[in-house]
């Protein structure tokens, strides 16, 4: 039986990463810190095994005194060989406990114009601060913002009050927050999605590789396909990220089954239109279905989001892999055809960065976030097991850097083509 | 009497409001004690706060100011939120595209580049109103899309900040020369000189309305414009007129968020100034001088929503009931005065029934 066998993978899976991670208490890594319905699913759901992502306290007997893996996670599940190499990176709260006498933290939370339950970064983020509540025993506080002229103003709020941690969501926060972080040394911030051209010491942008996201995306889609077409809706390739998840999501497809033929469609208006245009993402996923393609995977905001309602409109005959965050939930139109989305792992990575200001690891600069697929949710009986541990394996061989993603690490600006 | 009426209506409701809201924090598991302690903290508690109320508040003011002059001719001015983002998108590309040009003058090309691109906005609904009889609530809804859609292609494409580690759609900063100064040395006060100019707008708005032949005719149409047309006045070119300053005051409500306090411009501006404007003015009772203490309390609500949320920890939303509250009394006043069983002055009644909003529904233009 498929399921059992499945069954037996993650068990096994779990079992060594749990092993090697001695201080976690309960048997489910990904814990349900969150409320009930922002929590990720069950483990057992999760295509990616449920392990921690924090690979590095796996390789050190005493989690708490290790390397942080916030601050070289790029590097860190690299280091994980041996038993937890099977392991790949969970998307919920990853359950360490705090180290024994560590300082109790207090940590602060500004959204961009958005809400902490918006069911996307913003949310992801806040569960991660809501993780450090929980297993390091954080004082939390979050502030939502209406207008962007507060950024900075709600940043102070908690600035003032002598927070230890502060974590901002959202490229938008970018400013305000380098601004602020200069004017409070002392304080040590977390820049959710926000590249920092220069390092500050008490600055962490927290970014992802959208290529290997995209590959992963592209290995399921390749597992997946019965018609050997598989297509992605993509938003304007101006913006790197999208170029990324492209490049990325051809390789996975090619890589997961040879001889596959990937239709790319990237929208033409640039950065006006490109991310909100659902209409022409609707056309396209439904040329690109008609051509054959049985999975489409949309990246592009509302552009890709119509891609996902037009293969919903088909009942089921073609399957669709969401982006950036799990967008079962956050689509929840198109649920019925969502096998998983191509996921930045947001709410560990910001909880490890936390963990790690807890530690006194922490460090300035861009810190690389994990990313994998979200749960096939209703979708898991389509997925065979064989594909399930497979994509285990490669979740982790591509965060760990094992598996090169065709990302040349220059952006063209061109569509992807392959 | 009269005074007292005027003023105690707005103050019973707002404190009504706020009761109700306390109702509706307990309700919702939160504190309301330590809610009310954050907005007061938040908007007049601290010196920092008051600051951060005023800012807030200088948008109401000129969207308020745009609301209340359309009003008094009888036009209901639902644009203003186009306007001001038009406003804001013409005087930041002066800001950033004009070079070479010396602080003040740099400046006043700015915010004169706001107050055109507003007045502009403004006029064509008064345009079609004169020319067609086309109704100005339809034609100022439609153009807040245009402006709305406009500014977003605008943001992201032609204007967007040329930085490619700049993601978001906005755009560049304005230059040096074409920032406005803070009003306080201390840089940890944001207040410009943007609210003296906004006081002064009210001023010189009370002043036009009440004590110039404009102000006169654009009162009179508001009453009765065949009364008007058959007294002489040229009611067409007042609408329009009326219409263009209106639209000047919400471009400059634009054009200071940008030279004073953001020095950008980013799309998604609909914040909502433009919505809130209305409430603003009818708060004000239509009144230029009544819409600076009704800004000031909008201004304090959205100041103080920060630290509310930082003690209480409820949710953002939570303050936009208070204030839909307070507009739900204050539109009401019949309901305050059952409430508090306040009787209306003799003097007062032409006061209860100043604001006609009605006034140019349905409206057909010889």
């Amino acid at each position: 039986m498929s399921t059992t066998r499945s069954f037996a993978a993650l068990v096994s899976a779990t079992a060594l990463v749990l092993s090697a991670c001695t201080p976690a208490p309960q048997a489910a890594p990904t814990s349900a810190a969150a409320p009930p319905t922002t929590a990720p699913a069950k483990p057992t759901t999760a295509p990616a095994a449920a392990a921690s992502p924090a690979a590095s306290p796996a390789a050190s007997p005493k989690p708490a005194a290790s390397p942080s893996p916030a601050a070289s996670p790029a590097a860190s599940p690299v280091a994980a060989t041996g038993p937890a190499a099977a392991a790949a990176p969970a998307s919920g709260c990853p359950n360490q406990p705090a180290a024994a006498g560590a300082k109790k933290l207090k940590v602060g939370l500004v959204t961009d114009v958005g809400k902490v339950d918006d069911k996307s970064f913003n949310q992801s983020a806040w569960e991660g601060v809501q993780c450090a509540q929980k297993n390091l025993g954080a004082d939390v506080k979050f502030i939502e913002t209406t207008d962007p002229k507060d950024y900075g103003k709600n940043i102070e709020q908690f600035a003032q009050d002598n927070y230890d941690v502060i974590v901002t969501v959202g490229f938008g926060l970018g400013d305000d927050t380098i601004t602020e972080a200069k004017k409070y040394p002392n304080i040590k911030f977390i820049g959710v999605d926000q590249f920092q051209a220069e390092t500050l010491p008490n600055l962490a942008g927290l970014v992802f590789d959208e290529d290997k996201s995209g590959y992963l995306a592209g290995y399921l889609a390749g597992s997946l396909t019965k018609s050997s077409t598989v297509g992605q809706v993509l938003g304007t390739p101006v913006v790197p990220p999208v170029e990324k998840f492209g490049v990325g999501y051809i390789q996975g497809a090619k890589d997961a089954k040879s001889g596959v033929k990937v239709l790319t469609a990237c929208h033409p208006g640039g950065l006006a239109r490109g991310f909100s245009d659902p209409e022409w993402g609707k056309d396209t996923a439904n040329q690109e279905m008609s051509q054959g393609a049985d999975i489409v995977f949309a990246a592009g905001g509302n552009t890709g989001n119509g891609g996902l309602l037009a293969v919903a409109d088909k009942g089921g005959s073609v399957l669709g892999i969401g982006v950036d965050t799990d967008q079962y939930l956050s689509l929840p139109e198109a649920k019925a055809i969502l096998v998983s989305s191509a996921m930045k792992l947001i709410t560990p990575g910001v909880f490890n960065i936390v963990k790690a200001a807890q530690d006194n690891t922490y460090k300035g600069g861009n810190i690389t976030g994990d990313v994998g697929l979200a749960p096939y949710h209703d979708l898991e009986p389509k997925v065979p097991a064989d594909v399930k541990s497979k994509i285990t394996q490669v979740t982790a061989d591509v965060v760990g850097g094992k598996t090169k993603t065709g990302w040349s690490g220059t952006p063209t600006s061109n569509c992807p083509q392959g | 009497m009269r005074f007292l009426y005027s003023v105690g209506v707005p103050l019973l409701a707002v404190l009504t409001a706020l009761v109700l809201g306390a109702v509706v924090i307990f309700a919702t598991g939160g504190d309301a004690l330590r809610a009310y302690q954050g907005l007061w903290e938040g908007s007049l508690g601290r010196p920092q706060s008051i600051s951060e109320t005023l800012v807030w508040s200088i948008p109401y003011v000129f969207g308020g100011l745009a609301v209340a002059l359309a009003f008094k001719a009888g036009l209901f001015n639902i644009g203003v939120e186009g306007q001001i983002g038009l406003g804001s998108l013409a005087s930041v590309y002066v800001g950033y595209a004009v070079k070479d040009v010396p602080f003040p003058f740099h400046l006043f090309l700015a915010l004169a580049a706001g107050v055109a691109a507003g007045a502009l906005w403004g006029a064509i609904p008064g345009v079609l109103k004169a020319k067609t009889g086309a109704h100005e609530v339809i034609v100022t809804i439609m153009l807040n899309y245009v402006a709305i859609q406009m500014t977003s292609f605008l943001v992201s494409g032609p204007m967007k900040d040329p930085n490619p580690l700049i993601a978001n759609a906005q755009t560049p900063k304005i230059l040096q020369s074409a920032r406005l100064p803070p009003l306080l040395p201390d840089p940890q006060y944001r207040l410009h000189w943007g609210i003296v100019i906004a006081v002064l707008a009210a001023v010189f708005v009370w002043w036009l309305l009440n004590k110039s032949t404009l102000g006169f005719e654009i009162r009179t149409v508001g009453a009765n414009p065949q009364a008007a047309r058959y007294a002489g006045v040229a009611v067409g070119r007042t609408i329009v007129v009326t219409m263009a300053l209106s639209g000047a005051l919400a471009g400059m409500a634009g054009a200071l968020e940008v030279v004073g306090l953001n020095f950008y411009h980013t799309a998604g501006f609909s914040v909502g100034y433009g919505f809130d404007s209305i409430a603003v003015a009818l708060l004000g009772r239509g009144d230029p001088i009544g819409v600076l203490p009704s800004a000031v309390l909008f201004g304090g609500l959205a100041a103080g929503a920060s630290r509310m949320q930082f003690l209480s920890q409820i949710p953002i939303d939570i303050i936009k009931l208070i204030q839909a509250l307070v507009l739900i009394f204050i539109a009401a006043p019949a309901l305050i005065r059952w409430l508090y069983r306040v009787r209306v002055p003799r003097e007062a009644e032409s006061v209860a029934g100043e604001v006609q909003l009605t006034a140019s529904w349905g409206k057909v233009e010889a």
